[in-house]
């Protein structure tokens, strides 16, 4: 036994826990249950319900078993003669003024406060008082109604508010027999992670609105699945009946999400009942675009027919012009399955390398170890790179907010723009809009100088951040010991992302140094995505396509070794009508690709548009021939998350139509792949044989936690010397951001959550606005390239003074359009109305 | 939320309480006393503004300001009037004594009088019980009472 264990006794059990576990925990571990309705292991003690009454050998009175640590030799009887009379008195007391009215409350079932009176509780009360009545029903936001009545004033949930969220938004008020919980002022308790007080609170007092009085619990079929919003892939159940999704649920897993998840993961599914909803193949009879010559689906046409036609018209158009005339567009939201099958497809049956999944550039793999997210709280640095968490990837906020109240780690970023998190940092180094690989580069130069190699001396000029402020940087990552660094790909322009990886290669050659990464780009799947080979440059695996001989080795002989187009090539290529047909996946290039109406003309011109999409989007509106896609709720597979974890999407709600899979399959078959794909597993067993870094993956390694992946090879990259940028005078460069609650196809105008969008609004610095004569709260307009877009002014230096800070709030808002194609840095014009 | 700023004079003390403490949000209780002192109330526009001065959430402000009786959200009078119930008072006849004070002034008990002159409360134990019954008036305590003294301090106040 090491120094950091101690053994004690529980009811007559020996048990061993890490100094430091609380009584109640090491009772759990063999099997002992103590009662317990303020304490929550992941919120720590409270002391509060004194439903956890024990008996110590040699301690006088009775003590509260979740705020004691456990002490070598304790003896600990949690049966005793005085233990049940006091859980019995506890147990009346906490239901003094409890309205009982189970029957009709929506924790019946799965309530703590039901479960220890069945177990500890009194057969009856003594008290013959009229209970106090207080508000029922009330909401407490707008997806959170509060019965006030119910609640027993255990302080769960307003600890939690203090403890996890952070921001003590929720609290107990007044006092003594007033005692209730509420927000300042009434405001609405609106917050990213309200909705885990309704999975924590142990009575029916904070219940989820949407639910309310909907089903019973133990009528609900609950599914373990993933959710489906960002690159976190936390763990929910999701309960329903009769085919219908009732409600989201976190579901624990450390190695996830430390048992909480965003309101987006709660009530942001809803899409799955939209009526947007793709759900037969059709034919579309495009107004703008030219009539394909290609085969149409007659009205109802079955989905064999439908899947065998469109691979039998790219395999005609590959033929006649070529295999570089067809391309893939993919989605980092969908499965690796459905991603490995339709790379599949592309490359071995059609020839082309045209695909990819992104508007950005990235490769596969790190030159260092992939960090899990757990990895975070062992940490002694975190460093942010162009990354917002709170906004991209909320739980992993909550991770990190964890790490550096709990754990002693340091928080340092580098970013162009202000975010929640710089409360917790310790330093703040802000660049330029725009200059990210010039910050990158100066941090990389100054940790060489350290290092003692080659680096020129002078260059964080352009960056605005000053000499110092870098010094300080590299002086705490240089001395970290072990350092995590989060950087978000998706907010990268240029090559920048290369030069965050040749950064971590420096990083690692500090002497003694731990050094990992987390690439933490905000899409669901986005790391899945890239080892499933959805590159026009990489196989699975992160193979480069200029190893010829592992692939034709694994792919056959006739597999394409020449790099394909990119998304943003293939755009162009279409538009200059180079390339005649586009398969897009999941994906809706009008909207989220740089380019504008350039997109959409470009799409225009294709031969043959196919767009597999679950909901109706700009895109599906060009298709000549749409699929439909089951997608998250009904689809069935695995994702990677930021953390390299591979995990089990699991089918929550049954539909008639086809999987994805299965279409793909149908496809492959179509162009004389045999393989017969009996169920989903298959493919990931042929992905654990084919892929590189998957070979763990199985059925039985997936479990209910998930299993990380092996890590994926990365290659050496050139980085290209850096020419400094030239601006036109007076323009801004723009920053797009990423919002949470964005209206979208996914959150629509029906959204419980419609309460969170915003409006479009542009975020300026002093001196800008000053010089622009923009004040707080006008109306500007920002145009470039033919585009241009209205917002709101917001003077509050969310980014220095040359750029400009747009989030994307909505469609509609067509923030991307004002992006250039080029994948570079925009320069908008912004002027008052 | 706007509305609520110190003075100059206030800001000056309130960088002397500060400096008291080595956590910002020890100074909670002397800011509330401070506002509750000079204002009469504690506004929701007042919470904000300490919060904002102790790096906490104005709710947090809520819960401590509601968790006291002597911090109030409604506008009290001039002179608050803290009736002792407790049971050296209560044995020397406080209850027809305070029952008399809220007959003189024409108010309930917990009320303020309509010029917003007097407020009356109970209180419990103010530790005077050698001079009971007694009543505290703002920072200064009364004791043995009987319904011509009341009237006689009620009336010298201004």
């Amino acid at each position: 036994m090491s120094d950091n264990e101690v053994t004690l006794t529980i009811d007559g059990k020996s048990v061993t826990v890490p100094k430091g576990t609380k009584v109640v925990d090491a009772a759990r571990e063999v099997d002992v249950d103590i009662p317990v309705f303020c304490y929550h292991e992941k919120i720590g003690a409270l002391g509060c319900c004194r439903m956890c009454l024990v008996e110590v050998e040699k301690m006088p009175k009775l003590m509260t078993a979740c705020t004691m640590d456990v002490m070598p030799d304790m003896v600990v009887k949690t049966t005793t003669d005085k233990v049940e009379k006091a859980q019995k008195g506890v147990l009346e007391f906490t239901l003094l003024n409890h309205p009982l009215d189970c029957p009709v409350c929506d924790k019946g079932g799965e309530c703590p406060l039901q479960d220890n009176t069945f177990k500890y509780g009194p057969p009856d009360t003594r008290m013959e008082f009229h209970r106090a009545n207080n508000a029922k029903a009330t909401p407490l936001s707008p997806v959170i109604t509060i019965d006030r009545e119910r609640c027993i004033a255990c302080q769960r949930c307003t600890a939690y508010s203090e403890r996890i969220e952070q921001d003590q938004g929720l609290v107990m008020l007044n006092r003594g027999f007033y005692n209730e919980v509420g927000t300042f002022n009434n405001e609405p308790y609106n917050n990213r992670f309200s909705g885990n007080v309704i999975d924590i609170c142990p009575v029916g007092a904070l219940t989820n609105t949407d639910f309310r009085f909907k089903a019973r619990t133990w009528d609900l079929t609950n599914t373990e699945t993933l959710c489906a919003h960002c690159g976190c892939n936390c763990n929910i159940t999701m309960g329903t009946r009769l085919n219908e999704l009732m409600r989201i649920e976190a579901r624990p897993n450390d190695a996830v999400d430390d048992g909480w998840i965003c309101d987006k993961g709660r009530w942001g599914h809803q899409f799955v009942h939209s009526k947007n909803k793709i759900i037969t193949a059709r034919e579309n009879s495009v107004g703008g675009g030219k009539p394909t010559s290609f085969p149409v689906f007659p009205h109802d046409c079955t989905i064999q027919d439908a899947a065998g036609k469109v691979a039998e018209a790219f395999k005609k158009i590959a033929e006649e012009h070529g295999p570089e005339s067809v391309g893939f567009i993919g989605s980092p939201y969908t499965t690796n399955e459905e991603n490995y099958l339709y790379q599949k497809l592309f490359r071995q049956s059609l020839g082309s390398n045209n695909i990819d999944h992104k508007s950005y550039q990235d490769t596969p793999g790190l030159p260092v170890d992939h960090y899990g997210v757990e990895q975070i709280e062992t940490a002694n640095v975190v460093l942010l790179i162009a990354s917002d968490p709170t906004e991209e990837l909320p739980v992993l906020d909550l991770r990190i907010k964890k790490a550096v109240t709990n754990c002693g780690t340091r928080l340092v970023s580098l970013n162009d723009q202000t975010i929640a998190l710089d409360k917790y940092s310790s330093q703040s180094v802000q660049y330029r809009v725009g200059s990210e690989a010039l910050a990158i580069d100066a941090l990389a130069n100054g940790l060489a100088r350290e290092l003692g190699e080659p680096a020129p001396a002078k260059d964080a000029g352009q960056t605005g951040i000053s000499a110092e402020d870098m010094n300080t940087l590299v002086e705490t990552v240089r001395s970290s010991m072990k350092i995590c660094v989060v950087y978000n790909p998706s907010a990268l322009s240029g090559d920048a992302v290369s030069r965050v990886k040749r950064l971590l290669k420096l990083i690692a050659k500090v002497p003694t140094m731990e050094c990992g990464a987390i690439p933490a780009a905000p899409m669901t799947n986005a790391v899945g995505a890239m080892d499933m080979g959805l590159l026009p440059d990489f196989y699975p695996g992160g193979v480069p396509v200029t190893n010829q001989d592992e692939i034709k080795k694994q792919w056959g002989e006739n597999a394409p070794t020449t790099k394909g187009l990119s998304a943003l090539e293939m755009i162009a290529r279409a538009e200059a009508g180079e390339l005649k047909a586009l398969l897009v996946h999941r994906s809706n290039p009008v909207i989220d690709f740089p380019g504008g109406s350039r997109v959409a003309d470009a799409l225009r011109k294709l031969d043959l548009l196919v767009v597999h999409d679950m909901l109706e989007t700009e895109t599906t509106e060009l298709a000549h021939l749409v699929l439909p896609s089951n997608g998250p709720g009904y689809d069935e597979g695995t994702t990677t998350n930021i953390g390299g974890r591979v995990q089990a999407r699991k089918k929550a709600l049954e539909t008639a139509q086809a999987p994805d899979w299965k279409i793909i399959n149908l496809m492959l078959n179509a162009l004389g792949d045999e393989t017969d794909y009996q169920k989903v597993l298959d493919v990931t067993d042929e992905i654990a044989q084919k892929v590189p870094g998957y070979q763990e993956i199985s059925r039985k390694s997936l479990g209910k936690a998930g299993c990380d992946r092996a890590p994926v090879t990365s290659v050496d990259e050139t980085v290209a010397e850096q020419s400094a940028g030239s601006g036109k005078n007076g323009n801004l460069r723009l920053r797009v951001a990423t919002s949470l609650f964005s209206h979208d196809k996914i959150l629509d105008a029906s959204s419980r959550l419609a309460h969170h969008f915003l409006p479009s609004t542009a975020h300026l610095n002093e001196k800008d606005a000053k010089k622009l004569g923009i004040r707080d709260g006008d109306t500007v307009l920002l145009s470039a390239q033919d585009v241009t877009l209205e917002a709101t002014a917001s003077v509050n230096n969310r980014c220095q003074s040359g750029g400009v800070v747009v989030p994307r709030a909505s469609d509609w808002q067509g923030v991307n359009g004002l992006t250039g194609a080029d994948g570079g840095p925009t320069w908008v014009e912004v002027r008052k109305v | 939320m706007s509305g609520f700023t110190f003075s100059e004079k206030q800001e000056k003390e309130i960088t002397g309480i500060l400096s008291k403490y080595p956590f910002k949000k020890s100074a909670m209780l002397p800011l509330l006393t401070l506002v509750q002192r000079a204002e009469r109330a504690i506004s929701p526009e007042a919470m904000v503004a300490i919060s904002e001065k102790l790096d906490c959430s104005p709710a947090y402000v809520q819960s401590v300001m509601s968790f006291y009786t002597m911090y109030h959200a409604e506008k009290v009078g001039k002179y608050m009037i803290l009736f002792c119930i407790n049971i050296s008072c209560q044995l020397n006849g406080c209850d027809k004594l305070l029952e008399h004070t809220a007959k003189k002034l024409n108010i309930k008990v917990g009320e303020t009088t309509s010029d917003e002159k007097f407020t009356l409360h109970r209180e419990e134990c103010l530790a005077d019980c050698t001079n009971a019954p007694m009543m505290r008036i703002n920072d200064t305590y009364y004791g043995d009472l009987t319904e011509q003294r009341i009237d006689q301090i009620l009336d010298s106040l201004d």
